[in-house]
């Protein structure tokens, strides 16, 4: 095995961020990331579609951070941005709103779950995750930006949705959910900050490599796919 | 005072970082702003453990010291930094040693720091 690589599917670059997607992609690549997906938030897009900078050695992916509270209007925004996005994340916050993205197997993350009082999962919409392979997303900058009683009840929170994802073993994902530059961790940070928030070292590296590049591949099917579980391969000794 | 011996003497690690930041920042901010992350997130008692002492701090770069079993934590607590008097800035972490020359030529020699193009 060589050297993981790392992803960071959860950025916000301009207008929704402050800061311009090149910057971002020249900071990530610095950092040591080997791809980030810029997905800005739904109710903020660019007027035009942005032309993605492409650096060599590093990949930007396409993504798309849905925010909607009606669950069927949530259900037709999926099935319109699906076929052009790498990454599809649904910024949650309401039962409706978890429960729509979790029983959706179009989804690939979801952010923020919790609201007012709750964690925001339960066993029912944690095995409705783990049948879809919808991912939890853990967002890192409510975590730098809040300090005392909030960032308790954030920790709080994230353990709990730790202890229902162990159990029924939903897939993590790790993002930095940056606005701009200044949110950005370099990988050995981030898994180090997630480490002190309750993670174990592998759930945690899982969430920063596997996890993403297993969505990737999900997304971006090879040459030879015709639809799930078949594919054409070719070469000569195949069996 | 008799020096402890080298057997007893609190192991070390060496952080070498760089600050990327909308202000540039002193020495005495970086001190302040990690040791009151530090202590934020982890608590008194695990960064008392921790011993971070920021050792030197010139032109953006600068080499902390932290104990060798505590590397983590205190990864942890500088990624927990936010701001540095009100500017938003972050450390970034090069790499760890176990001494400060290595520490110093493997991070911090060549010109590879991030050029500040993220002014606000």
């Amino acid at each position: 095995m060589g050297k993981p690589k790392f992803y960071d599917f959860c950025v916000h670059a301009a207008p929704d961020g402050d800061h311009t997607a090149t910057e971002l992609v020249s900071l990530a690549r610095h950092f040591g990331y080997s791809g980030i997906a810029v997905a800005n938030h739904s109710d903020k897009l660019p007027d035009k579609k942005s032309v993605m900078p492409s650096v060599e050695g590093f990949e930007v992916f396409r993504g798309i951070e849905l925010v909607e509270e009606n669950p069927s209007k949530l259900h037709s925004l999926i099935g319109k941005f699906r076929s052009s996005m790498d990454v599809l994340i649904v910024h949650g916050g309401s039962e409706a709103v978890n429960r729509a993205a979790l029983e959706n197997h179009r989804v690939d993350i979801l952010n923020h779950p919790a609201f007012d009082r709750s964690n925001g999962l339960n066993q029912v919409l944690a095995k409705a995750a783990a049948e879809n392979g919808v991912a939890i997303g853990i967002t890192l900058r409510p975590f730098l930006h809040s300090r005392g009683s909030r960032r308790i009840r954030l920790l709080s929170d994230l353990k709990a949705n730790l202890e229902l994802t162990r159990k029924y073993e939903v897939p993590l994902v790790l993002c930095s959910d940056a606005m701009s530059c200044f949110d950005l961790r370099s990988p050995m940070e981030t898994l180090a900050l997630a480490e002190v928030c309750g993670l174990e070292e592998d759930e945690a590296l899982d969430a920063i490599s596997t996890v993403p590049e297993r969505i990737l591949t999900k997304n971006r099917p090879g040459p030879g796919y015709v639809r799930e579980g078949i594919e054409v391969l070719e070469g000569e000794d195949l069996f | 005072m008799k020096r402890l011996l080298p057997s007893l003497r609190a192991k070390k690690r060496y952080l070498a970082f760089e600050l990327i930041s909308e202000e540039p920042a002193s020495r005495n901010d970086i001190v302040r702003e990690v040791i009151s992350s530090a202590a934020s997130l982890l608590g008194d008692v695990t960064t008392s453990d921790c011993d971070i002492k920021v050792l030197g701090f010139e032109d953006g770069k600068g080499i902390l010291q932290c104990s060798h079993t505590r590397v983590k934590d205190t990864r942890a607590s500088l990624a927990a930094l936010t701001r540095i008097n009100g500017k938003r800035a972050t450390l970034h972490v090069l790499g760890a040693s176990g001494t400060v020359k290595r520490a110093t030529e493997k991070f911090l020699q060549d010109d590879r720091l991030f050029e500040s193009e993220v002014e606000p």
